[in-house]
């Protein structure tokens, strides 16, 4: 591999790594039967272009830019990144058409619970009772629509930061494993893509982060991976609770078993039907408890939270961006797709305990907030306290209050990318995060204060800025069940509230037109963000005032889906919730 | 024990010997035979003549004198060992499609009659897992111990090197046939004649490079602690053959013409076990569990498997270790389970010995730095997992399971689907630390830093394999621990799912204790996360040692090894539909009678 390798050892070399790859990917493909597909005649817009075309691409970028010479691989930079900016780019005009109705007009809004739009279906382990399945409803879609926004976004963003050619191919990566996630119907593939999505924030991590990243990245992997088994093992439990039918056609050969969803939730309301308590009520406790750690360690909850505020600080802004931002997420998307919809009774029984954590990572995140001096860390535990409403709007058990809870995440899926770009901008720049170190500085980088300013104001849930309307209907939600508790949250929304503007306005507007800067730093070098760092954030202050003040161009859907989620299929759900409808 | 009849083909029934049917039952083992007997006459072909006695005529008698240039190179001892794997390998395979016949070997007439080999599916599997194991380790030392084209100019290294290929090669075929017939085995005897050929065969080939301390060490200490297990193991053997009468794994029937032959076999016997069964039951468990790796029977593996070239440890790590699970898998599984209610007598034994087993494996690999050494106790805590689902299978008639044949036909499957990729993976590792051994050594973590920049494809397939280990998604490795807790908790429900279907309640507390056993492997899983991400972060982002900077050597066949495992490691992962399939089968066949 030296810089003077003949023009026909290059060529040797990535003609045995492309040989490799298309016969690995022939493999894979002549072995995956491809022979059920449910709705024929229906193009699967999902499987190929929104899964294995990330993933597959980021795999060939990486591979063939890793076979370049040496001197070859600084400037296979520019390419690679354009390329996995395309190929970002065009998922998004898929999902975005999707929404739009360019592609045909799907309805969300009438969806009932366990139906599913673009539902595809292919044998994938026949024995077992795994198929590839897939499909989105008024939970995932949104889900779907963020991850394909937030990547592009992110890449436009850290565009011009110094990060060599394999680290757009891994935000590449990342994407598909993603949407994987959200888009499947199998219980097994969930799993797979669940564990997929750390190995790439492993490496963005390891490879790119701050002065404790090894520490950092090992923490997150290992604390994340052990809730995750737990809920694995919870899942096969479930899995193996079924009655073995082995003469179905739809079930396992070998277990007469399947790992769909579709099933289980079936199964589930069949249950809710007769009135009674599916799989009985110790199992279906136990159950819940499993599958919530999984998803409560990875949202993050209180006392299960201290991997993020490690992971954060010392991910680069990338990393920290698409953790932040999406894959938090999958954290209660989870929640959603399998505790609260097959174990009501569950939920009803932990219902406390549920506002009990709620109420501590909100309540906990806000106040270790005010003690930070660090932007990241304190953007990390501003995190905390926005899925502690995610919580609680799930503990209201109010239509209002799921809804509520899914555009929590929607909208903190926005705003909390635009915070760390924002923070990593500043660091980027004046090369520190320590709050207090800078005074002044809408005078030395205008757009960087605008931009942080309009920030903090959409995270503490400014009226017309998305945060607002989450924030507002999960607290109607908790007054609704909880009645005079909702002060608790009320308040400390507000003192946080006040912090936050003491801090921007000390940062951003103090020092009457003089700059102060951090130590060692020259009034000339005080730079504005790039243009780059400015169409990223831009874009992200756009979306933010435009599901603001135009909220029901996603709330429809989520909406609809909560209220499917209580009134069509889940009635017995209605007679279990403390304080009525 | 399983009364299933398989529905396609009885087995043919075939005197050992008796005439030429046996050879095309056999043909595989045949093939191998041919192979050593190749490796012994055909490097000896010169040009000696004999003289005829009182005359002066001489006759050309091929074997010795001067050697022919052409077959005493040292090149060719490879070529003959990975030509005769690989012609046996297929014959396994070609053995294993559409309407293959099962044969059943035997020896002796009428009254004495005993079982001696059987063909079937799951023979073929093991055999096709030994030979591809060994048949990989071949072609890696092709690399790891170069044969060089003798002329004036060699070093004494590459005179030694070719002085010492046929013995290398005619060990690795010996070994592979002792497997072959380990697999094969129908009587306990004819199982411990195979396991000792092939386990010598091994103790020479753990010490093969004299050259090297750690390699001569770790040969003798495993050498003594094997040669004390397998004593203690005959010892059982011989107990069990007093008690009985036979050695006879399994009971059989035979149709002969002149009437009903019935062979009695331990299966049986079992139900009326005594003491002195359950005394020599337990001294075989020590020989099988040294073959394992199992705690506390693991203590010479560590350093066998880090003073052996790596490819020899990682023959070790995988055909080594699925030998003494196909004789565990015998003497728990067919032999002692019980026939009416109530769990086996071994249940809460190897319950403890599993959790053991893994847990010291892990912990123990959290503190090694020698990468060879990590991945000896990674061997262990696998081992563990194993025998994990084998404890699952001893609680099969507690009286809430309705089907235990099927249940215990699914963990089997899940050890054999186990079993044959850790092949992939496990010996992958040992192939790319083979590689880092050409560089310079392997014998401490420092060997991996940096490996990212100096070479991204090897450390990308280091990395596969690492996570593969640690059972993390869409990896083969993640697929077989899945299957092994499948058939745990498969246990652990019983007919819970029914009993729900038919409107009853169960109570999580209804779940049979093996559960938490699965609990256990899924958080030993969590614990050895740590440092096979170690080895990640080592690879990529380390800086590599100061005197190892330059790029890894050539070694095509070596890396053409380390990619094809990675390879299956992948596609395994991904999709594995159709081994599980085959895997099935065979387990089938494994509990069927006839």
């Amino acid at each position: 591999m030296s810089k003077n390798m003949s023009k026909k050892a290059i060529f040797e070399r990535e003609f045995s790594i492309v040989a490799t790859l298309v016969v690995g990917a022939g493999a894979l493909l002549l072995s995956f039967p491809l022979f059920f597909e449910e709705a024929v005649g229906e193009i699967d817009w999902i499987t190929i272009p929104m899964v294995a075309f990330p993933i597959l691409g980021s795999i060939i970028l990486l591979a063939l830019a890793s076979q370049q010479p040496r001197g070859m691989k600084e400037k296979m930079a520019f390419p690679v990144k354009a390329a996995s900016l395309g190929f970002s780019l065009f998922i998004l005009a898929i999902s975005s058409a999707l929404f739009f109705g360019w592609l045909g007009s799907i309805d969300w809004t009438t969806l009932k619970i366990n139906e599913y739009n673009m539902n595809h279906e292919y044998t994938w382990i026949n024995s077992l009772g795994i198929s590839w399945h897939v499909g989105l409803d008024g939970l995932s879609f949104p889900m779907l629509w963020l991850t394909t926004l937030i990547i592009p976004i992110t890449m436009i963003t850290t565009w011009e930061e110094n990060s060599g050619w394999y680290h757009h191919p891994l935000l590449l990566l990342m994407e598909g494993s993603l949407i994987g996630v959200f888009v499947a119907l199998d219980m097994f593939m969930f799993y797979v893509f669940w564990e997929l999505t750390l190995i790439p924030m492993f490496f963005l991590i390891l490879k790119w982060g701050g002065k404790d990243r090894r520490y950092a990245a090992q923490k997150f992997f290992l604390y994340t991976f052990t809730a995750s088994v737990i809920m694995l093992l919870g899942l096969i439990t479930l899995y193996f609770l079924q009655d073995p039918s082995q003469y179905l056609i739809d079930r396992g050969v070998l277990t007469g078993r399947t790992f769909s969803m579709i099933d289980m939730t079936n199964n589930a309301q069949m249950a809710a039907n007769n009135g009674s308590v599916w799989l009985g009520e110790s199992m279906q406790n136990a159950l819940f408890l499993m599958l919530m750690l999984g998803f409560l360690v990875k949202l993050p909850a209180v006392p299960f939270h201290t991997w993020l505020p490690d992971a954060h600080v010392q991910a680069p802004t990338s990393g920290s961006m698409v953790l932040a931002g999406v894959m938090l997420k999958m954290g209660a998307y989870g929640m959603f797709r399998l505790p609260l919809t097959l174990f009501p009774h569950a939920l009803a029984e932990y219902q406390y305990l549920l506002l009990a954590i709620g109420m501590i990572s909100l309540v906990y995140g806000s106040i270790v907030c005010l003690g930070q001096t660090n932007l990241k860390r304190m953007v990390a535990y501003s995190s905390v306290s926005h899925m502690g409403i995610v919580i609680l709007g799930i503990a209201s058990m109010q239509p209002l209050g799921f809804a509520g809870a899914i555009f929590m995440m929607f909208a903190h899926g926005i705003i909390s990318p635009m915070l760390f770009s924002v923070c990593g901008s500043f660091k980027h720049h004046y090369h520190t995060l320590e709050i207090g170190s800078t005074r002044g500085l809408a005078k030395a980088s205008p757009f960087l204060g605008v931009y942080m300013m309009f920030s903090w104001m959409a995270s503490l849930g400014l009226p017309l800025l998305a945060g607002f309307v989450a924030e507002i209907t999960v607290l109607v939600a908790v007054w609704m069940t909880f009645g005079w508790w909702v002060l608790l949250p009320a308040l400390v929304l507000v003192i946080t509230a006040g912090y936050y503007l003491w801090s921007m306005q000390r940062t951003i507007f103090e020092g009457s037109g003089e700059v102060v800067l951090p130590e060692g730093m020259a009034v000339e070098d005080a730079r504005d963000i790039s243009p780059w760092e400015n169409i990223g954030n831009l874009l992200m202050a756009l979306l933010i005032v435009l599901f603001g003040v135009l909220p029901w161009i996603i709330w429809d859907m989520m909406s609809a889906y909560a209220n499917a989620h209580f009134y069509f299929n889940m009635g017995g759900l209605l007679n279990l919730v403390a304080g009525g409808a | 024990m399983t009364s299933d009849v398989d529905e396609g083909s009885q087995a043919v029934w075939q005197q050992l010997f008796s005439d030429g049917q046996t050879l095309s039952a056999l043909m595989p083992e045949f093939v191998m035979l041919m192979g050593i007997i190749a490796l012994i006459v055909v490097p000896n072909l010169g040009k000696a003549r004999i003289r005829l006695p009182l005359t002066k005529i001489r006759i050309p008698w091929l074997f010795g004198g001067q050697r022919f240039k052409a077959t005493s190179d040292p090149r060719m001892p490879a070529i003959i060992s990975i030509a005769t794997l690989l012609i046996s390998t297929i014959l396994a395979l070609a053995s294993l499609m559409g309407n293959a016949t099962r044969w059943i070997l035997y020896s002796g007439e009428s009254t004495n009659m005993i079982v001696l080999l059987k063909v079937d599916g799951f023979a073929r599997i093991f055999e096709i897992l030994f030979f591809g194991a060994l048949m990989l380790a071949a072609v890696a030392t092709i690399s790891r111990m170069p044969a060089s084209k003798p002329s004036k100019n060699l070093s004494v290294k590459a005179l030694i090197d070719n002085r010492r290929q046929v013995d290398f090669h005619i060990l690795l075929l010996m070994s592979g046939l002792g497997m072959a017939i380990v697999a094969l085995s129908q009587d306990l005897f004819m199982l411990f004649l195979g396991l000792e050929l092939a386990s010598l065969a091994i103790y020479v080939l753990v010490a093969f490079h004299k050259e090297s301390k750690a390699g001569t060490e770790g040969g003798v200490k495993y050498f003594i602690v094997g040669a004390t297990a397998s004593a203690i193991g005959l010892y059982g053997m011989s107990l069990l053959y007093i008690w009985h009468g036979n050695l006879q794994v399994s009971s059989h029937i035979f149709y002969a013409d002149s009437g009903v032959i019935v062979i009695q076999g331990l299966d049986r016997a079992f139900a009326n076990a005594d003491a002195l069964a359950y005394i020599a039951l337990g001294m075989m468990l020590v020989g099988f569990g040294f073959k394992v790796s199992a705690v506390p029977f693991h203590f010479a593996a560590p350093d066998a498997y880090s003073g052996a070239s790596s490819p020899i440890a990682g023959v070790l790590a995988t055909a080594s270790k699925a030998m003494g699970f196909i004789g565990l898998m015998r003497i728990l599984l067919l032999i002692s389970l019980p026939e009416g209610d109530g769990s086996a007598a071994w249940l809460i034994c190897l319950a403890t010995l599993s959790v053991i087993t893994m847990t010291w494996g892990n912990i123990a690999a959290l503190g090694s730095d020698n990468p060879k050494r990590m991945l000896a106790y990674s061997s262990v805590a696998h081992a563990g997992y194993m025998m994990a689902a084998l404890t699952a299978v001893g609680a099969w008639r507690w009286g809430h399971i309705s089907a235990p044949e099927e249940a215990a036909t699914w963990v089997v499957t899940a050890i054999m689907f186990h079993l044959v990729v850790l092949v992939t993976f496990k010996l992958g590792a040992f192939l790319v630390l083979a590689l880092l051994e050409l560089d310079g050594g392997a014998s401490r973590s420092g060997a991996l830093s940096g490996l990212a920049r100096r070479d991204p494809v090897i450390a990308a397939s280091m990395f596969i394999f690492m996570l593969s280990l640690a059972g993390v998604p869409p990896l083969a490795g993640f697929m077989s621990k899945f299957m092994l807790i499948t058939g745990i908790v498969n246990v652990a429900a019983g007919d819970a799912g029914s009993l729900i279907a038919s409107g009853g309640i169960t109570a999580f507390g209804d779940l049979h204790w093996v559960w938490w056993l699965a609990f256990a492997v899924f958080i030993n899983s969590a614990i050895s996360l740590f440092y096979y991400l170690r080895i990640g972060v080592i690879m990529f982002f380390e800086e590599a040692e100061s005197d190892r900077r330059r790029p890894l050597p050539r070694a095509w066949f070596l890396r053409l090894a380390i990619w094809s495992c990675a390879l299956g490691a992948f596609t395994f992962g991904v999709a594995g539909d159709h081994l599980i399939v085959l895997c099935n089968n065979a387990a089938e066949s494994f509990f069927a009678l006839s």
